[in-house]
């Protein structure tokens, strides 16, 4: 976008300010968390902190297993990240090189189950995981979230950018479909494979409402439950320390955006989604 | 026949749409066969059914005497090199000739050995560490064109490849072409819609038009003795003239003039007495002067075109407007001029069929094309 000089000075306080709407949840996180109950109440607008102190952290660790959640967490997400992306590289691999009777039809019924809310499978879901006596596990988090619409059509539109005609040199050198994924279509479309692999973990990272339901051992509990558990506690919200567990949520999710922020626009932008 | 490539009754049709019309045709080992014609004609779907990346509808297709309609496309032993070059954009030069290679786990030294062939005799050595990105368009024509080299196939299939370059690197790329052929002698097929490029690297052209072959011949029979009008049109710039004459009493009449066209074509046209034949001549033969005589026709100039080395003179006669070549400037729009069709470029077409009528055998090919390469 081309701005005119005159509008330059104007537009930059603008964006300024918009920034610090935005960011402002996070130092709030911050800054809460490393203040005293007492210092919170005083002072509920100040971001930063009187004294700084590590005692919400301390009681987290003490009251729950933080570590075990923070790991139950990961793994969940890792899992569901590999398994999504995996089957949606080879989904879309053959949604766009196969030739099969009734693809579009198919695709066309796949993509639109985006537009399905979640409380339309949550109950068979739920019937399912129980019957495979998979309730209050991780893996029975992780199970119905194999496969994902929205990756399909990602990896779907990045591979479709690629040029036919380098897969069929490819299949007129004999190549098997394993070696012009790995050796052709993968590294192609590496952006994309990288920023919607980063976007499933952010989304399986702070999945709430599937895991409330299948979870009900604390030791099995995920980040997002833990956190639940300060804002909602019995004999009222303990916020200091809702805000420690928010930070160590968002630290991995953050930290992975950033570094990947370029592919994850990007991908975005030239799949007509903004 | 050892890699002759074979049509019978070949259709491809995409739904209700046929393609390819019934193709019924050899392509003889080691020759560069050219296939021609103007856009959406079929011919890239004919290469690409060679190539079997794109399954046959109807008829069979032979491969060195073998049936292949069902083989996929890497048993098929074939190299192509695509309009787009299709190189892999994130190997470099090297690893895009030598990938296929590599993966056909063959020996270390035979592929250095091919790949160091390949890039001296496209003069490619300095640029083997390079991104497809960072070459200009003829380097990244000669990579594809060494990519097909090294696999050493005994089918080499081109899909207008050098319709990307220049005029002038296209010229070189032409030689380049027919030297690598004249190397390997592989059964070559070549598609273009450039007539300069059928006419310069094949030895037999076939002239497709809606799927269905127009011709297929020698560069010079296509040139000179066309089969139909579509093929006289087609080929040659400015266009062949083809207009409607009466034929009465051994001469042509156009518009209100006659001339004698002699007993040989007389003969040939004996069926046509009295009635409409189309009458086509080259613009090259035709011979303009500022004076009347025999054989001769008037008509008055309407336009004329600069084309560099000769100039293109519009003439119009009655209704009709002719084309003649001139090396001179020497006429002015308005002039009256007199035309001379050359005895032996005749040519005559069926109104109806438009096919050729025939040549009188007492004629000869009297002009090899002067574009051909010779290696």
């Amino acid at each position: 976008m081309k701005i005119n000089k005159r509008w330059e000075i104007p537009w930059h306080i603008i964006f300024f300010i918009f920034i610090l709407v935005l960011l402002y949840p996070i130092f709030y996180a911050l800054g809460f968390s490393l203040k005293s109950l007492q210092d919170a109440y005083n002072s509920p607008l100040s971001i930063i902190p009187k004294n700084i102190t590590f005692e919400n952290f301390n009681q987290l660790f003490t009251s729950l297993p933080a570590l075990k959640i923070t790991w139950n967490t990961f793994v969940i997400a890792s899992v569901v990240t590999i398994f999504k992306i995996i089957t949606s590289f080879l989904a879309a691999y053959a949604f766009v090189y196969f030739i099969f009777k009734g693809k579009n039809v198919i695709y066309f019924f796949l993509i639109s189950t985006i537009f399905l809310p979640f409380t339309i499978t949550m109950i068979p879901n739920y019937l399912i995981i129980s019957s495979l006596g998979l309730a209050d596990s991780v893996w029975g988090v992780i199970l119905p979230q194999l496969a994902d619409a929205m990756g399909i059509f990602l990896l779907t539109q990045a591979m479709r950018s690629i040029p036919v005609s380098l897969i069929e040199v490819a299949r007129l050198d004999n190549m098997e479909h394993w070696r012009i994924m790995k050796d052709i279509v993968l590294p192609l479309v590496r952006p994309a494979v990288t920023s919607t692999s980063i976007w499933f973990f952010i989304m399986a990272w702070n999945e709430y409402v599937w895991p409330v339901l299948i979870l009900k051992t604390v030791d099995n509990y995920t980040l997002p439950l833990a956190l639940q558990m300060y804002i909602s506690s019995e004999g009222g919200t303990n916020f200091t320390v809702a805000m420690a567990v928010s930070v160590i949520t968002m630290i991995i999710p953050l930290t992975l955006y950033l570094t990947f922020q370029k592919y994850i626009i990007g991908t975005f932008v030239s799949s007509g989604i903004k | 026949m050892m890699n002759e490539i074979r049509f019978e009754k070949v259709k491809k049709s995409y739904g209700k749409v046929e393609v390819v019309k019934s193709l019924d045709f050899s392509i003889r080992d080691g020759e560069r066969l050219i296939l021609l014609g103007p856009s959406g004609c079929g011919k890239s779907t004919t290469l690409r059914m060679i190539a079997g990346l794109e399954s046959i509808t109807e008829g069979r297709l032979y491969m060195g005497g073998r049936e292949v309609n069902d083989v996929p496309s890497g048993q098929r032993d074939v190299a192509m090199v695509f309009q787009n070059y299709a190189l892999y954009p994130h190997m470099t030069v090297k690893q895009n000739i030598t990938y296929a290679l590599r993966t056909q786990k063959m020996t270390k030294d035979e592929i250095e050995k091919r790949l160091k062939d390949a890039l001296q005799m496209l003069g490619l050595e300095k640029l083997e560490n390079r991104l497809p990105k960072d070459l200009s368009g003829g380097q990244r024509q000669r990579v594809a064109l060494a990519r097909a080299v090294v696999k050493q196939s005994p089918y080499f299939l081109l899909d207008e490849p050098l319709s990307n370059l220049d005029a002038q690197l296209r010229g070189t790329a032409r030689k380049e072409l027919v030297r690598i052929h004249e190397k390997f002698k592989q059964t070559m097929v070549y598609v273009t819609h450039d007539q300069i490029e059928a006419m310069t690297i094949g030895d037999r052209i076939a002239l497709l038009n809606n799927g269905i072959l127009q011709m297929l011949d020698t560069p010079e029979n296509v040139y000179h003795r066309p089969a139909n009008i579509f093929t006289a049109t087609f080929i040659g710039s400015p266009a062949m003239n083809v207009h409607d004459v009466r034929f009465i009493d051994g001469q042509l009449q156009i518009d209100e003039q006659f001339f004698g066209i002699g007993n040989e074509w007389s003969l040939l046209l004996k069926n046509y007495r009295n009635k409409q034949v189309k009458f086509g001549v080259r613009p090259e033969h035709i011979h303009l002067s500022t004076e009347m005589s025999e054989g001769r026709i008037c008509g008055v100039v309407n336009t004329i075109e600069n084309l560099g080395a000769q100039y293109a003179v519009y003439v119009q006669i009655g209704s009709k407007e002719w084309i003649a070549l001139s090396p001179h400037r020497g006429f002015s729009k308005g002039q009256r001029v007199y035309l001379e069709f050359d005895y032996n470029n005749y040519h005559f077409f069926d109104p109806e069929t438009t096919n050729t009528v025939g040549y009188p055998s007492t004629l000869n090919l009297n002009s090899k094309i002067p574009l051909k390469v010779e290696v």
